[in-house]
């Protein structure tokens, strides 16, 4: 939907949620609005626009610009529109000569210290202050220009993504306010009283120096052109824009692209969209530089062994040469040689074409999906406890929250919009339990401590939920008639005699976990008698050899104290990318059809038998380490791989790299040639996310519209290079726009029964289950009962890691994520965030570095049982002794050389987050990133002859 | 048949009976791990570990033993 570029609707003051109504006049128009709704804001729901400079619909009223002034039957004065609140019965006049003499005034002394640019200003045509001078009249500023003022301020030009003119502010504070009431950073201030009030970074510092995480909150809220993005600089304002959803984490906000003909200028959080409610993070908000980045390959490309040039050739070549090798391998090596790995970066229908191809054309169940190595424990054991493999709640709902337990997740750098929205919640009052073996912001930032914070020792998150349950058992804090109403009572006895059990005490588990047992019964005791208590999880909890063990003591947990279904509450594990929700609804899973049916059940398998014309097979098919490890064994010898990049991201590289060396025909369809693409044989140039239409599923079940905003460079969006290898391989597929295949989704799948482009459209997004029972969608999950009927409580025995450490590997290392990368770093790295993150650094606690003689800024060697690898080092208290922790955004780091092929009983999930390691000073990088070095030299090599002999051809 | 892919797969059914041993007694366990086996794996994963002789030692656990042989049962009523 091309809509012309406009700002987006302003009200000046938030929207007041009071269910009460209270009835004024403005301008002699009778206007009904809710009550504690502002003056101003009453105005503008009826139509009526009053001026304004400090004011905006994002930010509580300050009431400092005087420029909104109104007049009030019966009141002495002029007051701010935006600070006084309606009343019934009130008069309110918005203009008259008097106001308009007044507001004049105001402005003639905010133009008088102002460049008086406007034609050659980047913000000309989108400046409320010239707006505003507009509206008001203004010819004549009679103070002149030659006292005093700010019009040499020195611009701060640091940030890569904006710049600072405080020649152009007018000190309205709505940048400071956004940086505290909407990101929850403070990194902003008015330094300075009277005619020295300016804005200030940290300490005076430039925005790049300062502790401004530039998520563009203040950037939206400045209105003037003092805080500009320099793409507006560069390029000018934009023509047009499409409403789509980032593609980043699992979040999911909505954006404006706002565009100037196929030239992306920027992207504008939008504030009707319902994940982020206008706010961004840096890497949504501008790191889209990657999508048109030199780097792009945009013409298919085969070769026939990876030693070999790269060839470019047609679409049609391509996939007719790929169809060809996969029927060779089959007809050699059997209908299970190949697979397919969907990914969790491309839409909806993407992926359901994906596993559709494989289930119909390649006639196997040998589909798995990037989930794998993330969320799948989450569906494992959510749909054990619960009965469905999904969050419960909305994002929204953490407002409602008295107690918010954070365990294994970071969302301030990994979620950063909705830790941004928790944030929020905590200043107002609610507490704050974080489990989690670093000291992560959350623990310790402006305005906010954690009431608890549990640091966990990595690998024994099990006995923690144990003895956090043990505790509330054992103290009778448990919500019994919940439990009895809801629950599976008999299978409760059952566990409540397990976890009664003293061994599960904090005192006796407080040696495996190195959580003080009186802190533990503290928190179990706030989270179980503090109100609304709401869980919010991540990979901290997925990625153990127990994850699925973890998720399902947290489900119990919150079964016990009666914290699932409603409003304030809930498990919500937070996913990594932007659509693992969506890539594990969608049938991605070797075992299960969309909407997570069983592929054994014969009805099921029907359904889609009869809607796709082909028998299916009843069997599981490959998960992903099962692939690497039926490669190796000569097993499995084809592979489609859509948008991950499983070389970089998958645990124990060597093994990985192994492997994909052993496949005869590895597929690879990406944006750029990713470190998977330097094994693979035929290279399928991907679509960006402004490049298609299509639907992603966030972490709240949130189905969002995914919009093209340009055509796709490669002449192909993913999902019609997939329907074309699959048309290449008899299996036919004939879609003529994405909302076709959700159509299809939606008939085969009973919690997608009632979703379409057009009710999307219609309601902006939809958490599903959606039909005609919840013909909106379900915001909040489990409402009256669960969905597998009683809840069930699961044993949740730990059992411990065979990854221990000892004398030869004695510190443990763990992996996570920062603010300014994403995932492998293929898309982040390729814009200017690397400016935050150019490396990836190894976290060490003082003492543990000082026995190694390790200082800050070191080579460090890290050796596990599986690899060794070269960082530098980070000496750093975030960390405890015993523990060190890197992060995976670069290859040539190699984070994934050392971690080891454990994982998760259940699912398979790999144990990315223990690995027994030992640590020493070194001074070159280590033998497999030499390796690195040099393979990534030659296969660059290898695209540029091959780019060369097709343009002498 | 690589000894190595043996190995595996008796470590993770023994992981599997491991993390199900709090679930009930000995039988039920090494039902629901069969279930589990049987849900999850592919058909050659199933079909190397069931067709392992009867008598071999390959270092499962007793109740990834009963597991293995639940499985089998499973599977010759399949065939059915």
């Amino acid at each position: 939907m091309l809509e012309f570029y406009e700002p987006q609707a302003d009200y000046g003051t938030p929207e007041s949620t009071s269910t009460e109504l209270v009835t004024l006049s403005i301008d002699g128009v009778e206007v009904t609005v809710p009550e504690g709704t502002s003056v101003m804001r009453a105005a503008a729901e009826s139509g009526v626009k009053i001026p304004r400079l400090c004011a905006t619909d994002q930010l509580k009223s300050f009431g400092s610009c005087r420029v909104c002034l109104v007049e009030i039957e019966g009141r002495r004065g002029f007051p701010a529109s935006c600070t006084t609140t309606v009343e019934a019965g009130m008069e309110v006049k918005t203009q008259s000569d008097e106001i308009g003499k007044l507001r004049r005034n105001v402005m003639e002394l905010y133009i008088s210290d102002h460049p008086l640019d406007c034609l050659t200003c980047p913000t000309n045509g989108d400046c409320e202050l010239q707006d505003t001078a507009g509206e008001l009249g203004l010819r004549s500023v009679r103070y002149g220009f030659e006292g005093e003022n700010h019009l040499v301020a020195e611009k701060d030009e640091s940030n890569p993504y904006f710049t600072f003119d405080p020649s152009k502010c007018i000190v309205c504070s709505r940048c400071v306010r956004a940086c505290e009431e909407v990101q929850g950073t403070f990194a902003l201030t008015i330094d300075g009283r009277g005619f020295e009030s300016k804005v200030s970074a940290s300490q005076a510092e430039d925005f790049m120096d300062s502790e401004c995480v530039s998520c563009g909150a203040c950037v939206n809220a400045c209105p003037t052109a003092t805080l500009t993005e320099k793409s507006i600089i560069e390029v000018g304002k934009p023509e047009h824009s499409v409403t789509t959803t980032c593609a980043y984490c699992g979040v999911g906000c909505s954006f404006k692209a706002e565009m100037k003909g196929n030239q992306m200028v920027r992207m504008t959080p939008y504030k009707d969209g319902k994940a982020n409610e206008g706010h961004a993070c840096v890497k949504g908000r501008f790191a889209f530089g990657y999508a048109t980045h030199k780097d792009r390959i945009t013409v298919p490309m085969i070769r026939d062994s990876i030693d070999d040039p790269w060839k470019e050739v047609s679409w049609e070549e391509a996939v007719t040469y790929t169809a060809k090798r996969f029927k060779d391998i089959q007809s050699q090596y059997g209908r299970t040689s190949i697979g397919a790995i969907s990914s969790s970066r491309c839409t909806n229908e993407e992926v359901y074409l994906v596993q559709k191809m494989v289930r119909a054309g390649f006639g196997n169940n040998n589909i798995d999906t990037c989930a794998r190595v993330c969320h799948s424990p989450t569906g494992f054991g959510l749909k054990t406890t619960l009965g469905e493999s999904a969050g419960t709640q909305t994002f929204a709902s953490v407002a409602d929250a008295d107690v918010v337990v954070v365990m294994g997740a970071n969302p301030t750098e990994a979620h950063p919009v909705f830790g941004s929205r928790l944030k929020r919640r905590l200043r107002e009052g609610a507490k704050l339990i974080v489990i989690d073996p670093r000291k992560i912001e959350l623990v310790s930032s402006p305005h906010i401590t954690a009431d608890y914070h549990l640091p966990v020792r990595p690998g024994t998150n099990v006995t923690i939920l144990n003895a956090l349950a043990h505790v509330v058992v054992n103290e009778g804090l448990e919500a019994r008639d919940y439990i009895e109403e809801r629950c599976d009572v008999p299978e409760f006895e059952k566990w409540l005699a397990f976890i009664g059990d003293q061994r599960h005490s904090p005192e006796n588990t407080e040696s495996i976990t190195g959580v003080p047992a009186a802190d533990l019964r503290a928190a179990a005791r706030l989270y179980a008698t503090g109100g609304n208590g709401a869980i919010f999880y991540g990979l901290g909890v997925t990625e153990h050899s127990q994850g699925s063990t973890a998720v399902m003591g947290i489900a119990n947990l919150a079964m016990l104290t009666g914290n699932i279904g409603r409003d304030g509450v809930g498990v919500n594990p937070l996913r990594g990318q932007n659509n693992v929700q969506g890539s594990c609804d969608m049938g991605s899973f070797p075992h299960e059809l969309p909407g997570y049916r069983h592929i054994s059940d014969s009805a099921t398998r029907e359904l889609f038998e009869g809607e796709w014309g082909v028998s299916l097979d009843s069997e599981p098919g490959l998960r992903i380490p099962n692939m690497f490890d039926a490669a190796l064994d000569g097993d499995f010898k084809g592979l489609y791989c859509q948008g991950e990049d499983i070389a970089q991201s998958d645990p124990n590289t060597q093994h990985v790299e192994a492997a994909l060396r052993s496949i005869e025909c590895l597929v690879v369809q990406d944006i750029f040639l990713n470190e998977t693409a330097k094994f693979a044989h035929v290279f399928l140039p991907g679509a960006s996310f402004l490049e298609k239409d299509g639907t992603f599923t966030n972490a709240e079940r949130r189905i969002s519209r995914v919009r093209k905003a340009m055509p796709p460079l490669s002449g192909k969006a993913d999902w019609e290079g997939t329907m074309a290898l699959a048309n290449a391989l008899g299996c036919e597929m004939n879609y003529s726009h994405p909302s076709e295949i959700m159509d299809e989704i939606a008939r085969l799948t009973p919690t997608f029964n009632g979703v379409s482009y057009d009710k999307l459209e219609q309601l902006g997004s939809i958490q599903w289950p959606c039909n005609d029972n919840t013909p909106e969608g379900t915001p909040i999950m489990h409402i009256d009962e669960f969905v597998r009927g009683k809840g069930f409580f699961a044993m949740t025995e730990y059992v411990p890691t065979t990854e221990r450490a000892n004398r030869k590997f004695p510190l443990l290392l763990t992996t996570g994520r920062i603010l300014s990368q994403y995932n492998v770093g293929a898309q982040t790295r390729r814009t200017d965030n690397s400016e935050w993150h150019g490396e990836d650094l190894l976290e060490i606690h003082p003492h543990d570095a000082e026995e190694r003689g390790i200082n800050h800024g070191d080579w460090v060697g890290i050796n596990s049982r599986v690899g060794d690898t070269v960082l530098r080092a980070d000496v750093t208290e975030r960390v405890k002794p015993g523990v060190v922790y890197t992060t995976f955004h670069h290859p040539v780091s190699g984070a994934n050389v050392i971690t080891t092929d454990n994982s998760d009983w259940a699912t398979n999930c790999p144990e990315y987050k223990v690995t027994a390691v030992q640590l020493s000073k070194v001074t070159e990088p280590s033998n497999w990133q030499a390796r690195q070095k040099s393979f990534d030299k030659q296969q660059q090599g290898l695209l540029q002859q091959g780019l060369l002999q097709d343009a002498r051809s | 048949m690589s000894e190595s892919k043996i190995e595996r797969l008796v470590s993770m059914i023994n992981q599997i009976a491991l993390n199900m041993s709090a679930n009930g007694d000995d039988q039920m366990v090494a039902d629901q791990v069969a279930q589990h086996l049987e849900k999850f794996w592919s058909p050659p994963m199933k079909n190397l570990i069931t067709e392992q002789p009867s008598d071999a030692d390959l270092g499962l656990s007793p109740i990834a033993q009963i597991a293995v042989q639940n499985l089998l049962v499973m599977q010759d009523a399949k065939q059915v």
